[in-house]
């Protein structure tokens, strides 16, 4: 499990609507906002780098520091960003693509609206699951 | 592309990598100089930069190439050092400081948005003073020893004519111990170019007046001269020169171009610099700086060059050199471990070849300086010189660059040198710097924006002055790069404004953070949003900007996501903040509090007035349906107030909303808190509208006023021609809360209206922790709203809903029933008053009223308001009886009507009774609605109703079951078996009496009940069972009927109390009507006459009279109706007969009579057929034995018709008692014979009865049951009946009860 991370689900039109601090590391104050900030600053470089591949794990494209951004893209556009401080390329994948079947699930949802916010539970407590499991 | 001596970084390394002169002066020169306010470095360097000559150079190869422009650096001795490091930070820190100040002005401006900053050029963004500090940060790290070109390529010794022995003064200024250390330890030559100047100051000149007009250089001051003379004798003829200077007297010089304007901020603005200098001063020194650069310095590095080149081809080029060099520094490796490589000095051949390279990189022949570069480059590595491994590096980027080719090279070259320095630690961090300033304006000239911006960002090192610098060039550079990388820009904004609040340059920071809002303008990120408003409006507040600083602050009190401490610490910030202001501020729609809008609910009260805030939450169509029947039919009501207020009221208003005026219009909202933490709001109150309306009403907008209240100190009141009164025409209810975290509070706020006209409710405000004023406008946003009791219009605007007609004022009635217990037991019965107000001085009449659960709750009688409970309810003498029960047959009416003549006005309230009876357990609504009519017949509403609402939870308390069997030695009697259960947790109860409704039927007890229930209270969870008789009197016929009728309620009462014997009355009047209604609801659909309802009265134990519920005066009544005989057939028979006898067996065998009796309690006629089974060991007998079922097929044999399982299992359910006992009588006692007839038939009439003989015959002495017998009956089915036949059973079969008849052997 890496000592910190942050997993945000990033809608079309850029607006967060799913964030999860899923690192085992103490929560700092700033942490989140920090975090917020790295990858709201590293979707210039998702745009970028989106159209130039056709694979949807982008892999590492960002980094701050020791603080790396990892990024999955969908079919839609949807972005998911998980910032690691750990190098676990092959565990952020499957990160990754388990956390795609979910949303895929909650897309099927006829009552979700995509583009809203995730409010699901349960589609937290897979997320963090999944977290603990591969990261 | 461009030529990269364009580029700024060419401009800077034709600037900054120039051939430096170092400057030996005596004081008295620089006092000549001063008087212009100038130094002489000042004076000079204006003239040391050369855009116009033309000088041939020839280096390494033959062909020579013109230099067009050319620029010296002059540095004084003293200058030529490292760079004291804390000098050149607060140098830098002056900078910024500086620039900031400046920028002070333009932080109150709205930030620019992002949209118009994208497509500026660079020269418009990047703010001007970037290049300066840029500057200054690369002049930290100049004359270091392992670069060449910062190293003096000559000396200029200044002398004054003034100074005595100016030859020695010359030779002096040259002494080794006053030089640079970078000549003195070895690093370069001392041997170096030299070149005399001698300065005459005019001014001091002999007393006549000389003039430099037109005899430079011939005429000269003698005394002057006379040393140029000997300078030149001495120093060799080409290497001195004279200046004369200060040659205008007046110093009254002024210039346009005033080259030293640059210098002008820091001395006095009085004064003028050079002010002395004319303009032959100016060509003169001129002239000699050109001559110092063309004739000496560029022929001397040519020169220089050719020797060097020469040495190096001799020593190093060829593979044979290369060969032994590689073989020499190999055997040299093991020596060298000094952390900075081994010292080279100027002989060193690898100084020398450094110095070649900067030569020919000064003298602008790139190739030459780049192959040379290459070939130390690869030595500083071996010898694992770092540091001058990345300087060459360094340079061999720089070369490439200004070659403009293999820009791959020149990056890696960059890179190579920027990672080597950073390498070395902290002596390298400087040059890591400059070279990664050098590399980004590479990057830039070649417009990588992006790839500079990544350089940016690993320069900028722990020193957070420079790296807040170095972050905003970086956003900078995001920006400017296509496409504009606005994320990145915003990201690194943020970051470089926290560098610069860490270093106090609070306007720096502000203006980072100010471009940054414009980009994470309206951003879902919450964290970023919080953080970014939160901080700018922080460092607004401390620049005193605090308006500014309250609309940054807004934008973060909604932050629910952060944790408590920071939602403490914005709150704490923004009120600070608020408070530091001195005013109060209003804001439309604040963000904090969160105002439900789909909470909005206004209350009015038109014809419809509510005795509760509950009552008008009550939905209206169940008010209606509950009104249905009392109020005027809508029609004709409506038309009826149309007509009278035709005149009134127009069209126009006719969809408004009434309220009258007097009367609060009331307004529910909800505040939410979205924070963790408290907050308290205070005066909540309603922003309201309200014009009086002029009689004419098609004029209304002339006529008609708005007076808005807008505050309560300060009232904008306009007066109308009809209305000038001083007061308000209306007041406002203001509501202090305080929420607490995450919490939402409904608010109730009220308006008054004093006077008739058009109330309008615009919006609500309030005080947030008493600093802020928060608006809101409900029409501002056209949300629906859920107007509670809006009139019968579909297509209302919501603008309407809020809108209100004022009406005069009109009587209302207050209603209030007391004590009503919002928990009871069930079964508590009580006495209860409705009390009635009409607080206006108008009477109303009509009154009428309607209860939605009358099981629940009755209307008594007026007398009853006198009458003590519960002793009112005892049974008194018969003729008392039959007064009081004249009174039953208004019971059951839905509406009921007080009695005319009743009319309330002013204080004395109507008082009413009521009886309230906890029916059954679960939570009831309760409605009561009440109509009357207006007094006075002139008003607009004619009839107004009174709403009043209860909730009330009933409790269970006793259950009490009944199940009735037949008796079975007794006709027409029934065993009654009374099951009672508390289930209650905590109550006792006192079991006081049971009755029976009916005249037919008759109950009495068994045994005297002091023997079942001695202790006469029953205790929480206990369950006491008890049987009783009941016996039918055979009146059914009548009775019948009047069951079914709640008039008669006369029946038989069984006091289960052993020392009082009072008795209730259950014919009384709240009884007899709450049973009445228990009848119909608990109505079965099998409608037998042959049920009994029973009535169950116990009392609360007195024991526990302290229990807030149980009042002793309370009464617990339990009916329970319909209850009928289990296992009834509709025959019913007895068996009669001597039970004992005494018989001789020796004379005969005994032979006993029998009768049965036999009666029919149907309403149809049937047959009846006894069988009777002689033997035991016959088939009836034996199966019925084993299987109890078969019993049934046995009658069936004898061509019945088959009968429904139901009765089966009914039947069967008594029957194992018998079998038992039988089976065991079958083995002991010999058999008997029934003598007579085996079968007999009779067909019986309703409700008679019938007997049949029958003999049995004993042979020996003993017990016998003589129960194997059998009833079959059947009905013969009437033709009307058809459809009930369903459900009745039309025939059936009866085993025989057991009969014991005991038989002795008489003596």
């Amino acid at each position: 499990m890496a000592t910190t991370a942050c997993f945000i689900i990033v809608s079309r039109n850029e607006i967060p609507i799913y964030e999860a601090e899923v690192g085992s590391a103490v929560k700092r104050e700033d942490a989140a906002q920090l975090h917020q900030f790295i990858l709201h600053a590293a979707l210039d470089i998702v745009q970028d780098l989106a159209w130039t591949t056709s694979a949807m794990f982008l892999k590492a494209i960002d980094r701050f520091n020791d603080l790396v951004v990892s990024v999955y893209v969908t079919a839609g556009h949807t972005r998911f960003m998980l910032l690691h401080d750990s190098r676990n390329d092959d565990g952020i994948k499957s990160f990754f693509q388990e956390v795609h079947e979910l949303y895929i699930k909650i897309l099927l949802n006829p009552l979700y609206l995509p583009g809203s916010r995730i409010t699901s539970s349960h589609f937290d407590t897979k997320v963090r699951a999944l977290a603990r499991k591969y990261l | 592309m461009v030529d990269p001596a364009t580029t700024p970084l060419g401009k800077m390394l034709l600037d900054e990598i120039t051939p430096v002169v170092m400057v030996l002066r005596t004081p008295l020169v620089e006092e000549s100089c001063g008087k212009n306010g100038i130094s002489l470095l000042q004076m000079l360097s204006p003239f040391c930069n050369f855009s116009n000559i033309d000088v041939p150079v020839r280096t390494a190869s033959d062909q020579p190439y013109r230099l067009h422009k050319f620029k010296l650096r002059l540095v004084y001795e003293s200058d030529i050092r490292h760079p004291n490091l804390e000098v050149a930070k607060e140098q830098l820190k002056q900078v910024i400081t500086r620039t900031g100040e400046k920028e002070l002005s333009e932080l109150g401006s709205d930030p620019t948005e992002i949209s118009d900053v994208v497509g500026r050029s660079e020269s418009e963004i990047l703010p001007s003073w970037f290049q300066l500090f840029n500057k200054e940060l690369m002049h930290t790290v100049s004359f270091s020893e392992h670069e060449a070109f910062d190293h003096p390529v000559a000396c200029l010794l200044v002398v004054s004519s003034e100074d005595e022995q100016p030859i020695n003064r010359f030779i002096d200024l040259f002494n080794t111990n006053k030089l640079p250390s970078l000549l003195n330890d070895g690093a370069m030559d001392p041997k170096i170019l030299k070149h005399y100047l001698l300065v005459h100051d005019n001014q001091d000149g002999p007393s006549e007046k000389y003039s430099c007009l037109s005899c430079y250089p011939v005429v000269v001051h003698c005394a002057a001269s006379k040393i140029l003379t000997e300078m030149r004798s001495t120093f060799g003829p080409n290497d001195c020169q004279l200046l004369c200077i200060n040659s205008s007297e007046d110093g009254r010089i002024e210039r346009e171009d005033n080259p030293w304007a640059s210098h002008e901020s820091d001395a006095s603005p009085s004064k003028h610099l050079g002010s002395f200098l004319n303009n032959d001063d100016f060509s003169e020194i001129k002239d000699v700086m050109q001559e110092l650069a063309s004739k000496h310095i560029i022929p001397y590095m040519e020169q220089k060059i050719r020797v060097l080149n020469q040495q190096v081809s001799a020593t190093r080029k060829g593979f044979r050199n290369q060969l032994k060099n590689l073989w020499w520094r190999k055997g040299k490796e093991e020596t060298s471990d000094s952390p900075n490589g081994p010292m080279y000095t100027f002989s060193s051949i690898e100084s020398q070849i450094r110095i070649l390279g900067d030569y020919a990189f000064m003298l602008r022949d790139y190739e030459l300086a780049l192959s040379n570069y290459r070939l130390i480059s690869t030595d500083y590595k071996l010898d694992k010189a770092w540091k001058r491994y990345a300087g060459v590096q360094e340079m061999m980027g720089l070369a490439y660059f200004m070659l403009d080719q293999s820009r791959k090279e020149a990056e890696y070259c960059m890179e190579n040198a920027f990672t080597t320095y950073a390498k070395i630690g902290s002596s390298g961090q400087q040059n890591a710097t400059r070279c990664g300033l050098w590399w980004v304006e590479m990057l830039k000239a070649r417009h990588q924006y992006k790839d500079a911006a990544t350089v940016y960002f690993r320069i900028c090192g722990e020193e957070p002055l420079h790296s807040a610098v170095m972050l905003e060039q970086a956003s900078y550079c995001y920006l400017l790069s296509k496409p504009p990388m606005l994320h990145k820009y915003g990201f690194h904004l943020v970051l470089s404004g926290d560098r610069y609040k860490k270093c106090d340059q609070i306007n720096h920071a502000i203006r980072t953070y100010r471009s940054a809002v414009s980009v994470y303008k309206g951003t879902t990120w919450s964290h970023i949003k919080d953080h970014v408003h939160f901080h700018i409006g922080q460092w607004y507040a401390v620049l005193g900007m605090h308006d500014i600083a309250v609309a940054h602050m807004l934008e973060v009190l909604d932050c629910s996501h952060q944790s408590k401490t920071t939602q403490e610490l914005f709150l704490r910030d923004f009120l600070q903040v608020v408070q530091k202001t001195g005013k109060t501020f209003e804001v439309v729609k604040p963000r904090l509090p969160i105002i439900n809008i789909s909470s909005l609910k206004v209350i009015f009260e038109d014809h419809r007035t509510y005795a509760s805030a509950e009552a008008a939450n009550v939905r209206e169509s169940l008010w209606r349906s509950l009104e249905e029947d009392m109020i005027p039919s809508l029609s004709t009501a409506r038309s009826n107030w149309l007509e009278l207020q035709s005149k009134l009221i127009t069209k126009k208003f006719e969809e408004s909303n009434i309220c009258v005026a007097g009367e609060p219009v009331k307004v529910d909202i909800e505040f939410k808190n979205p924070l963790q933490i408290p907050i308290s709001i205070s005066n909540i109150s309603l922003i309201c509208e309200l014009s009086t309306r002029s009689d004419e009403m098609e004029s209304d907008s002339n006529s008609s006023t708005t007076e808005l209240q807008n505050d309560e100190e300060s009232k904008l009141l306009t007066t109308t021609g009809e209305m000038n009164s001083d007061t308000s025409s209306f007041t406002l209810s203001e509501v202090d809360i305080s929420l607490g975290g995450a919490e939402t509070i409904l608010v109730q706020l009220m308006v008054t209206p004093k006077v008739e006209g058009i109330l309008k409710i615009v919006g609500v405000r309030w005080r947030l922790s008493g600093s802020l004023v928060g608006v809101y406008n409900f029409e501002s946003n056209l949300v629906k709203k859920k107007i509670a009791k809006g009139r019968r219009k579909v297509k209302s605007s919501p603008s309407n809903d809020l809108k209100f007609i004022v009406i005069k004022s009109l009587p209302k009635l207050e209603g209030l029933i007391h004590p009503l217990p919002e928990r009871a037991y069930a079964g508590d019965l009580r006495h209860l008053v409705l009390e009635l107000r009409n607080q206006s001085d108008f009477s109303v009449k009509n009154l009428k009223m309607k209860v939605s659960h009358p099981r629940f709750l009755s209307i008594g009688d007026r007398d009853d308001m006198t009458k003590e409970f519960p002793a009112c309810l005892q049974k008194m003498t018969n003729a008392e009886q039959s007064v009081a029960g004249g009174n039953f047959n208004k019971m059951p009416q839905a509406v009921f009507s007080f009695p005319e003549g009743i009319s309330i006005q002013g204080e004395t309230p109507l008082l009413w009774p009521l009886w309230y009876r906890a029916a059954v357990p679960g939570k009831i609504s309760l409605s009561i609605t009440i109509y009357y009519e207006m007094g006075d017949v002139s008003s607009v509403i004619k009839y107004r109703l009174l709403r009043m609402h209860y909730n009330l939870e009933v409790l269970p308390s006793l259950n009490a079951s009944f199940q009735i069997s037949p008796w079975s030695s007794r006709l027409q009697q029934y065993l009654v078996r009374m099951d009672v259960v508390n289930q209650t947790s905590s109550e006792n109860f006192q079991i006081h009496q049971l009755s029976s409704v009916g005249h037919q039927w008759e109950i009495s007890l068994l045994q005297p009940f002091d023997s079942i229930f001695p202790s006469e209270s029953l205790f929480a969870g206990q369950a006491l069972s008890c049987f009783f008789m009941l016996k039918n009197r055979g009146e059914s016929t009548t009775s019948s009927d009047d069951t079914s009728s709640p008039s008669c309620l006369l029946g038989r009462d069984v006091s289960l109390q052993g020392t009082a014997d009072t008795l209730f009355d259950i014919s009384g009047s709240p009884l007899a009507d709450f049973h009445a209604h228990e009848r119909l609801l608990q109505s079965v659909s099998q409608d037998d006459t042959n049920t009994v309802d029973f009535i169950f009265i116990s009392q609360p134990s007195k024991s526990d009279s302290d229990s807030g519920i149980s009042d002793p005066q309370h009464l617990f009544s339990h009916h329970t109706c319909h209850c009928s005989i289990l296992g009834k057939t509709p025959i019913t028979w007895l068996v009669d007969g001597p039970r004992t006898l005494h018989h001789n067996f020796n004379a005969s065998f005994c032979e006993v009579n029998l009768k049965m009796t036999i009666y029919n309690s149907s309403d149809a006629a049937m047959f009846v057929r006894v069988n009777t089974f002689d033997s035991p060991s016959s088939s009836g007998q034996t199966s019925e034995a084993t299987s109890p079922r078969s019993a049934v097929p046995s009658g069936n044999q004898a061509g019945w018709h088959d009968v429904p399982v139901l009765t089966d299992i009914k039947v069967t359910s008594q029957l194992p008692l018998n079998q038992v006992k039988r089976s065991s009588l079958l083995e002991s006692v010999s058999p008997f014979i029934w003598s007579g007839s085996s079968a007999s038939s009779v067909r019986l009439q309703p409700m008679s009865t019938t007997d049949i003989a029958m003999k049995v015959c004993l042979f020996s002495p003993g017990t016998y049951d003589l129960s194997n017998y059998a009833l079959n009956w059947k009905l013969l089915t009437i033709s009307g009946q058809g459809n009930e036949g369903e459900t009745r059973q039309s025939s059936g079969s009866c085993p025989g009860y057991p009969y014991f008849l005991t038989v002795l052997q008489a003596s």
